[in-house]
């Protein structure tokens, strides 16, 4: 009886650990999945060129920058901010998350892409900075009731710095059209 | 009498239909500085509610519509783009605006690398990044002073304008080692930074032997760079014998300004001399000199 008892825990903790895998992967495959378009230009970027992989690692970290920001942002989340963003940016978000948890505000944005440009890259590679349009799509909601939906271009300055393993987002700042030559 | 009291109802009504049908507005500056109070102007009538949505802040309060919205600089302390938007029973408006960063304040200076040989050329880069009191970055062109002070020499001066809220610029080191500050300044706000500039590689390397019986002892003169800066203690140096025996090598850091080594040689030997990518002299022992 003691043994069966034993037999059927251990099917129940291998089930639970199938059932867990199935969970993550499909969350980490909806993620990947709803990653959203980056495409850089770095034609004009100076002083220093950038190298092929580099650009690569920047475009795909910066998409999974905007994946956490609109998932923080729809959901009143901090915790997945810290996998792409760091100081000023970071900060700003953190601050913006928590008064609208406290004002009962949630913002969703679709997001349509981004048209990045990479404008400057230090001589000894430690700041990226990028003017990035954005096309996207913003809803806010205060509890179930949309108070503002607006569908129109927006423009970034982004500086972003290298970590261990990736490029994290240090400053994200909305800029008017005219402020910078692109 | 009845005609009378159903044309004031009439009036009535007639007065209230505009204000009944007024739709709500809200009118946000032109031009607002972070961290500076302004007005948000609204139309309307009755109460509601009031949101300004920002970069990392979030206002909600009660508005009362046809009153001008008092906004403290505290609620905008962040540059970028803000949405107003006013709600009543009938709906929401808004209106978006741009504030923009307050004068320049802050500095965020980097300079790389912390130790550059002398004499080397573009070896030094200096960035920095502009920034008001509130962390935004400064988009107006503003002139950045660079001030160097190497050791034992005349400091001076290079000034770089903004672009984008970064000034940055690469320069060669000095020809005499020590300590090299950099200060950035911007306004009021200087940021310091010392490099250490350290001697290049080691030229006109050479050794003397002195040879007993069975062992060589070989000794370095003091060991210098081009410019005369002193090849700092640690640095290796390496000594390799070749005779009958084989080829030794023997890694030896400096010491003193100079550098040792002792071999046992067995008949005629040759020994070299090198520091890094610089070879010194070498010199035959048993043989012909």
């Amino acid at each position: 009886m003691r043994k069966h008892a034993l037999n059927l825990g251990r099917v129940g903790a291998v089930l639970l650990l199938v059932w867990a895998t199935l969970i993550w992967n499909s969350d980490r495959s909806v993620r990947a999945a709803s990653l959203p378009r980056v495409s850089l230009n770095a034609e004009a970027i100076a002083p220093r060129p950038i190298e092929q992989r580099t650009g690569e690692t920047v475009t795909r970290d910066y998409a999974h920058a905007w994946q956490d920001l609109a998932e923080c942002l729809a959901g009143n989340r901090t915790d997945l901010l810290n996998d792409y963003f760091t100081g000023t940016a970071k900060q700003r978000l953190t601050q913006r998350i928590a008064d609208q948890r406290k004002t009962g505000l949630r913002t969703v944005y679709v997001d349509h892409g981004h048209q990045v440009k990479a404008v400057f890259y230090s001589p000894d590679g430690g700041e990226m900075q990028l003017v990035d349009q954005a096309h996207i799509e913003v809803q806010v909601f205060d509890g179930q009731k949309a108070i503002y939906t607006a569908n129109s271009p927006h423009k970034y300055l982004v500086l972003m710095t290298p970590g261990a393993d990736r490029w994290y987002v240090r400053s994200l700042e909305s800029i008017p059209d005219e402020a910078v030559k692109d | 009498m009845s005609r009378m009291i159903f044309k004031l109802r009439l009036l009535v009504v007639f007065l209230a239909v505009p204000a009944l049908g007024q739709s709500i507005s809200v009118r946000a500056p032109s031009s607002v500085s972070a961290g500076s109070p302004f007005s948000i102007a609204t139309t309307g009538s009755g109460s509601g509610t009031f949101y300004l949505l920002g970069p990392n802040h979030v206002l909600k309060q009660t508005v009362q519509f046809g009153q001008d919205l008092q906004i403290s600089g505290a609620d905008v302390p962040a540059s970028g783009s803000y949405q107003a938007i006013a709600c009543d029973a009938g709906g929401c408006t808004n209106t978006a605006f741009y504030v923009r960063p307050a004068t320049p304040a802050r500095l965020s200076f980097l300079v790389h690398p912390s130790r550059v040989p002398v004499s080397a050329a573009n070896a030094i880069n200096a960035t920095a990044l502009v920034f008001d009191r509130f962390q935004d970055t400064v988009l107006a062109p503003t002139s950045v002073e660079f001030h160097f002070s190497p050791a034992g020499a005349a400091s001076y001066s290079r000034s770089q304008t903004t672009n984008r809220g970064i000034a940055w610029l690469q320069m060669g080191s000095s020809a005499k080692q020590g300590p090299l500050k950099v200060v950035a300044s911007v306004g009021e706000s200087a940021e310091p930074r010392v490099i250490q500039q350290v001697a290049s590689e080691a030229c006109g390397l050479r050794m003397t032997a002195a040879s007993s019986a069975r062992n060589v002892r070989v000794e370095t003169d003091p060991i210098r760079d081009c410019s005369g800066n002193p090849v700092p203690d640690g640095t290796i140096v390496s000594f390799t014998k070749i005779d009958r025996a084989g080829r030794s090598t023997v890694d030896t850091p400096i010491k003193k300004g100079v550098a040792t080594a002792q071999f046992s040689v067995s008949g005629p030997a040759r020994i070299s001399l090198a520091c890094g990518v610089v070879l010194g002299n070498e010199i035959s022992i048993g043989g012909r000199p």
